[in-house]
């Protein structure tokens, strides 16, 4: 079942300048329900603006995302933002802890605009932070972690409004080969929970990994190769 | 020209106003020409960006608008005692051929301007823009006669001369003299009196029932609105009188002076709001079959009610008090 239907979407930066740049230009596909989908290209190819577009943190220049049928680039912004806040996960490349939170207070941070009793609050994040094999770490501050510790973190704060798609930016990039086959397990694990995984990634063992459905190859912000 | 902090506020307001609202009607044009949410063009889109910074500054723009009539109302009062012959805001505007006219379309301004902010936010509870070429056509339709009051308030304060000998209130409200202020301090007390209670109850009365029910509310929008005219006559004819306490004092603008405690302030302020938030009920009822609204609106046109009834009732009960306690006995 298509999830998210991405019609010609262009993205332009600095539009009509002489530093105009487009990121993505005319992209078109479908992401699959319950699917891990790897975005690969080499830096520059749109993958990132791409994977913004697509969790409604980026507006396009033209084309339409729709999200199970419901357009969603031109929602206004309050809209999009309950959307994106109950149905996107976003774990980052430099994972964005708050510094001087700690490891409990940052998984539970998105869902504090949603007005969870804190108790409750407390008691999904540190279970999150238990599946996730980090729940020592839930009263150290976040500026203490290793970048492995961190990773997990990111991915417990993504996971905390149960959203169904997960959305990760070179997740592997600060992580070892070890560490790096650890994220594919909870890949797996998030797979088998039926939520959907859309990566951005140049890394091999990531687009290469079993647990990937589909890569979506783009270059020069155009898909080059769809293969599964 | 004086020049004073308030007199630059408003027509620097004003002015920048004025320029926002060019630039919104030029936006307002495009959307009536071009919007079309099942385009995906990079037109399309643009205007939806534009739209929502348009809408978030025309907000504040008509809210200055709207407060900008009491601020030109307390500028004319304290210049009062520039002119010869002036003992409050009556003077004042009587002091320049534009005087009477602006306030007149500053007062249709800030009603218009309220109704436009009561579309507008209705608009902002549907996810597809479900009042946009309305609340732009409405827009085309504000343009002229708000640009029309930046000019004439321009041209207000450019004339003013302090030497200029002009009316004080007691001629120009008086009951002999000749005018619109006149007539309507000739027509009398106990009527007008009686005609406000009678709009007043109705309005009151059509809100409440809308409130309760959800029904009536085009006969509530239409009594709210009446209330408006309805109480600034009877101000003028009867409770003016009473707050006086003097049988041939009808000025409307003495209120606020400070010798009656600023009542003309919360009197004609809760008067507006209750009209303006009365007749949005009215207005809005039209799209409460629009999909994306019909759950948001019917909870928005209640709300509204509840502010026309607190308006309208502290309208009343601020009338009432000044007539119950006054030693005026007509």
């Amino acid at each position: 079942m298509t999830l998210i239907e991405v019609e010609r979407v262009r993205r332009v930066f600095h539009q009509g300048r002489p530093d105009e740049l487009t990121a993505v230009d005319g992209v078109s596909l479908s992401i699959v329900a319950g699917e891990v989908t790897v975005l690969r290209g080499p830096s520059g190819s749109g993958k990132s603006s791409l994977l913004a577009l697509l969790g409604g943190m980026a507006r396009p220049t033209s084309g339409r995302i729709h999200l199970e049928g419901r357009e969603l680039t031109s929602l206004p912004e309050r809209f999009l933002t309950e959307v994106r806040r109950r149905t996107f996960g976003f774990v980052f490349q430099q994972f964005h802890l708050v510094r001087g939170l700690t490891v409990l207070e940052n998984v539970m941070l998105p869902a504090t605009p949603l007005g969870v009793p804190r108790a409750e609050l407390a008691r999904r994040a540190t279970a999150l932070l238990e599946r996730l094999a980090i729940g020592h770490r839930a009263r150290a501050r976040a500026d203490w972690l290793s970048g492995g510790e961190a990773q997990r973190v990111a991915i417990a704060r993504a996971l905390i409004n149960d959203p169904r798609v997960i959305i990760a930016d070179e997740p592997t990039a600060h992580l070892d080969s070890r560490l790096s086959m650890e994220l594919l397990e909870i890949v797996a694990g998030l797979k088998a929970d039926g939520r959907t995984v859309i990566v951005a990634s140049h890394d091999p063992l990531v687009y290469l990994a079993g647990v990937v459905d589909r890569t979506v190859s783009l270059r020069d912000g155009r898909v080059e190769a769809d293969s599964r | 020209m004086i020049v004073n902090p308030a007199v630059m506020a408003l027509v620097g307001g004003s002015a920048l106003g004025g320029a926002l609202l060019v630039a919104a009607a030029a936006q307002g044009v495009a959307v009536l020409r071009g919007w079309d949410l099942s385009s995906g063009s990079e037109r399309q889109l643009a205007l939806e960006r534009r739209t929502y910074l348009v809408s978030t500054l025309l907000g504040f723009t008509l809210a200055f608008e709207l407060l900008s009539l009491f601020l030109f109302v307390f500028t004319a009062d304290a210049l009062a005692p520039q002119f010869t012959g002036a003992m409050c805001a009556a003077g004042s505007l009587k002091a320049s051929p534009y005087g009477y006219p602006v306030l007149l379309l500053k007062l249709a301004n800030a009603v218009l301007a309220g109704l436009w902010l009561v579309l507008n936010h209705a608009d902002q509870q549907g996810y597809d823009y479900p009042l946009i070429r309305v609340k732009y056509a409405a827009l085309l339709g504000l343009a002229p006669p708000a640009l029309a009051e930046v000019a004439l308030q321009g041209a207000y304060f450019a004339g003013l001369r302090p030497e200029v000998i002009t009316s004080c209130c007691g001629s120009l409200f008086g009951e002999g003299g000749r005018g619109l202020g006149a007539d309507l301090a000739s027509l009398p007390p106990a009527q007008a009196g009686a005609a406000l209670a009678v709009v007043l109850a109705a309005a009151l009365g059509a809100a409440l029932r809308f409130r309760l029910t959800g029904r009536g509310a085009v006969l509530a929008g239409l009594l709210a609105a009446a209330a408006l005219p309805a109480g600034l006559v009877a101000v003028v004819s009867a409770i003016s009188l009473y707050v006086y306490e003097l049988p041939t004092h009808h000025c409307p603008f003495c209120l606020l002076q400070r010798e009656y405690g600023h009542l003309g302030y919360p009197l004609y302020g809760a008067l507006l709001l209750g009209s303006v938030a009365g007749t949005g009920v009215a207005l809005l009822h039209p799209f409460r079959r629009v999909p994306s609204l019909a759950a948001a609106l019917p909870a928005l046109q209640r709300r509204l009610a509840t502010t026309a009834l607190v308006g309208l009732g502290a309208f009343a009960a601020l009338s009432a008090w000044k007539v119950l306690a006054s030693g005026l006995r007509l």
